[in-house]
C-alpha cells in the first residue's frame, strides 16, 4: 500500500466518520450542545458588560445604559475591566495587543479555551470504542490498515469540533448583533471566525486525548469517563503547575509540565503572530495523544 | 491443488487462564472451491475466522492467505472478503452508502465501487432498498447486507460466518444458489451449523471440535461417497458370494441393508458384480445410498473424537 493509497482511505474514513455522526444525531447533539453553551455564555457575559457599565456611569455621574455596549470605550478604559481582561488573556501586554478586537470575540475565545476541551474530548471518546463494542470496525479494519483508520477517525472528529465552533460563533454573533450595542456584523464575525481558529488548534491535544481513550476500551461509557477525567486532570495539572512555576523546589517539573500541558499554550495563543506557534505544539500534542492510543489498539484484539 | 488458505498449528487462548478456543488449528482450504467448516458450539470456528482476517493474534501457529502470509489489510487490501458472525453495521447508513465506503476502502474509484454496489445488492435481492437506512430493514435483509459486503468487490477469498442464519427458506434458496454461483471464481469458506445446507453448496469440508481439525477432505472423500454404498435390500443377501466375487470390499448387513466399503477407486465397477449376484438370487433393489450424510458424518467424528464435544450441545 501506498502513501497515497493510505492518504486516501484517511479522506474515506473521516469523511465516513462525519457522515456516521450527522446520521447518528452525534454531531448535531455536540453542535447544538456547544452552540447553546457558547451563546448563553455570551448572553451571561453582555450582562456583565451592562452591569460593569452601569456601575462606571454611576461613577462619572452620566445615564445607565439599556442595551450593554454603548459605554464600551470607556469601560475598556476602565482598570476593573483591564484587570478582567488581563486574567482572561494572562498579561499585560496580551492585552494591549487584543484592544481593537471586538469584546465578544475575545469573550469567545476565552470561553472556547475552557469548554472545547470537554466537549472535544468527550464527543471523540466514543469513536471507537463504539465500534469496537458492536464489532463494527471489524468492516474497515479488514480493508484498510488500523493505522489509518484511527488517524481519519481522528480528523473526522476534528472536522465535527471545527463544525462546532462554527456554529458557536453564529451564536455569539447574533448576540453580538441583537443584544449589544457597537458592534460591526462583518468585524463580528470576521473577528469570531478568525479567533475560533485559535480555539480549533486548541481542542485537537483533547481530541487527541478522546481518541486515546476511545482506543483503550470497549466500553464507550468508560471511554468518555476517562477522557473528561483526562481532560479535567490537565487542568488540574495546570493550576498546580502554574501555582509552582519558578518557585526553587518544584519550578523545573512544573516547568516541564507546561511545556507538555495543552493549557500551557494557552496564553500565547493571544498574539498576534506568536499563536501559529502554539498551535502547531498543540497539534502534535494531539498527534502525540492519539498515537499513543494506537500503541493500544494496533495489538488489541477486535 | 492450490490452497486459498492455509492454517499450520494455529492456538489461541482467550485471556490468561481463559478458554483455549484454537488448539493447534491445522487445515487448508483449496482455491477456487466452496469450502464448509463444521464443527459444534465452541469448536473454535468463528475464532478460526477472526484470526484469519486479522481481529484477532494468534498465539501461535501460521496462517497463510492467499499465498502472502498473515492477514496484512495493506497486502491483501481487496483480495478478501469476510462476513464476521456477530458484528453490528453502521445501521444509520442505507445498504448503498455503507456498500460504497466499503468498496471504496477496497481500492475501487467511486464509479466502480456504485457498479459493484448495484451488482452485489441485485445478487442478494436488495436492489429494492439500497436507499433505504439499515435500521429499518427486516434481520434477515440485514444479514443479506452483511453477506453483500463480503461480496463487494469480488475479492478472492471469502469467509462467510452463519451467512444463512436468520433467513427464511426462499431468501436462503435465493443466497445459495448466489454463492454456488461463484464456485471456480472466488474461493468461499463457509461456516454454518445447518449442515445439510453446507451439504448442498460445497466441495471441500473441514471438520473441528475443540479448536482442533478432526478431518478434511473433499465431500465425497469425508462423507464416503467415494467408499461406501448402502443397498436397502430388505432381507439377506449372499455375503460370501458377494465376498468372493469383490476381493477386498468389506461387506456387512445391517437388519435389510448390505453396507459396502470398497478400495479407493473401485466402487463404479463393483456395483455391476453386486446387481448381477442380486439378480441371480432374486433379490430387489429398493435403494442404494453412496456415503452417509455430512451430519451423520459429523455425529460419528465428533462422537468417536475423545475430546469430542457432543454438537449443538
Amino acid at each position: 500500500m501506498t502513501v497515497l493509497t493510505s492518504i486516501r482511505d484517511i479522506y474515506l474514513v473521516a469523511r465516513f466518520e462525519v457522515l456516521r455522526a450527522v446520521r447518528t444525531w452525534r454531531a448535531m447533539a455536540l453542535f447544538v450542545l456547544y452552540g447553546i453553551a457558547a451563546t448563553g455564555a455570551a448572553f451571561l457575559f453582555t450582562r456583565l458588560v451592562k452591569t460593569m457599565e452601569n456601575a462606571l456611569a454611576r461613577q462619572m455621574g452620566v445615564p445607565e445604559t439599556e442595551v450593554p455596549g454603548a459605554m464600551l470605550q470607556e469601560l475598556m478604559g476602565s482598570d476593573t475591566f483591564r484587570s478582567m481582561l488581563e486574567g482572561m488573556v494572562g498579561t499585560s501586554e496580551a492585552v494591549d495587543e487584543i484592544l481593537g478586537i471586538p469584546i465578544l470575540a475575545i469573550f469567545n475565545l476565552w470561553f472556547g479555551f475552557i469548554l472545547i476541551p470537554f466537549f472535544a474530548a468527550s464527543a471523540s471518546a466514543e469513536s471507537i470504542a463504539i465500534d469496537m463494542q458492536s464489532r463494527a470496525i471489524r468492516y474497515e479494519v479488514l480493508r484498510t490498515g488500523r493505522l489509518e483508520l484511527v488517524i481519519g477517525r481522528f480528523l473526522g472528529q476534528l472536522m465535527l469540533t471545527a463544525g462546532a465552533t462554527v456554529i458557536a460563533c453564529l451564536g455569539v454573533w447574533v448576540v453580538g448583533m441583537y443584544m449589544m450595542r457597537g458592534n460591526m456584523a462583518m468585524s463580528l464575525a470576521f473577528w469570531l471566525v478568525w479567533l475560533s481558529i485559535r480555539a480549533w488548534f486548541f481542542s485537537i491535544p483533547f481530541v487527541g486525548i478522546g481518541m486515546a481513550m476511545s482506543q483503550m476500551t470497549t466500553s464507550p461509557a468508560w471511554a468518555r469517563v476517562l477522557a473528561v477525567g483526562v481532560t479535567a486532570a490537565t487542568w488540574v495539572a495546570y493550576g498546580v503547575a502554574r501555582a509552582a512555576e519558578g518557585s526553587d523546589r518544584f519550578g523545573i517539573p512544573a516547568d516541564l509540565a507546561l511545556q507538555i500541558l495543552p493549557q500551557g499554550y494557552m496564553n500565547a495563543m493571544w498574539e498576534p503572530v506568536g499563536w501559529l506557534g502554539s498551535a502547531v505544539v498543540c497539534a502534535l500534542l494531539g498527534v502525540v495523544c492519539m498515537i499513543a492510543g494506537f500503541a493500544r489498539f494496533a495489538r488489541r484484539d477486535l | 491443488m492450490i490452497d486459498a488458505l492455509r492454517l499450520e498449528g494455529v492456538s489461541k487462548q482467550y485471556g490468561r487462564g481463559g478458554k483455549k478456543a484454537l488448539a493447534g488449528l491445522s487445515c487448508r482450504f483449496p482455491a477456487g472451491s466452496i469450502c464448509g467448516l463444521v464443527g459444534p458450539n465452541g469448536a473454535g470456528k468463528t475464532t478460526a475466522f477472526s484470526v484469519v482476517s486479522g481481529y484477532l493474534q494468534p498465539d501461535q501457529g501460521t496462517v497463510d492467505i492467499l499465498g502472502q502470509g498473515s492477514f496484512s489489510a495493506y497486502q491483501l487490501k481487496g483480495r478478501l472478503g469476510v462476513l464476521p458472525q456477530d458484528a453490528a453495521l453502521s445501521d444509520r447508513h442505507t445498504p448503498r452508502e455503507l456498500l460504497m465506503h466499503l468498496g471504496r476502502l477496497q481500492g475501487l474509484s467511486a464509479h466502480a465501487a456504485g457498479d459493484e454496489t448495484a451488482r452485489i445488492l441485485e445478487i442478494v435481492r436488495l436492489d429494492d432498498r439500497v436507499n433505504n437506512r439499515i435500521s429499518t430493514l427486516s434481520h434477515g435483509m440485514r444479514r443479506r447486507v452483511a453477506v453483500a459486503s463480503a461480496l463487494v468487490g469480488s475479492p478472492e477469498l471469502v469467509l462467510l460466518d452463519e451467512p444463512l442464519a436468520g433467513l427464511d427458506p426462499v431468501q436462503a434458496h435465493s443466497l445459495r444458489d448466489a454463492l454456488k454461483g461463484l464456485r471456480g471464481v472466488q474461493t468461499l469458506v463457509i461456516s454454518s451449523h445447518n449442515l445439510a445446507e453446507l451439504e448442498r453448496m460445497c466441495d471441500w469440508v473441514v471438520m473441528m471440535a475443540d479448536g482442533r481439525c478432526l478431518r478434511e477432505g473433499t465431500l465425497a472423500e469425508v462423507t464416503g461417497q467415494t467408499s461406501r454404498v448402502e443397498w436397502d435390500v430388505g432381507s439377506d443377501v449372499p455375503l460370501e458370494r458377494l465376498r468372493s466375487a469383490l476381493p477386498g470390499h468389506t461387506l456387512s448387513m445391517d437388519g435389510g441393508t448390505l453396507i459396502q466399503e470398497a478400495p479407493d477407486g473401485a466402487l463404479d465397477k463393483s456395483s455391476i458384480e453386486i446387481m448381477r449376484v442380486l439378480a441371480d438370487v432374486g433379490i430387489a433393489v429398493r435403494e442404494v445410498r453412496r456415503g452417509v450424510s455430512l451430519e451423520q458424518r459429523f455425529i460419528d467424528e465428533t462422537a468417536t473424537d475423545p475430546k469430542g464435544d457432543t454438537p449443538d450441545r
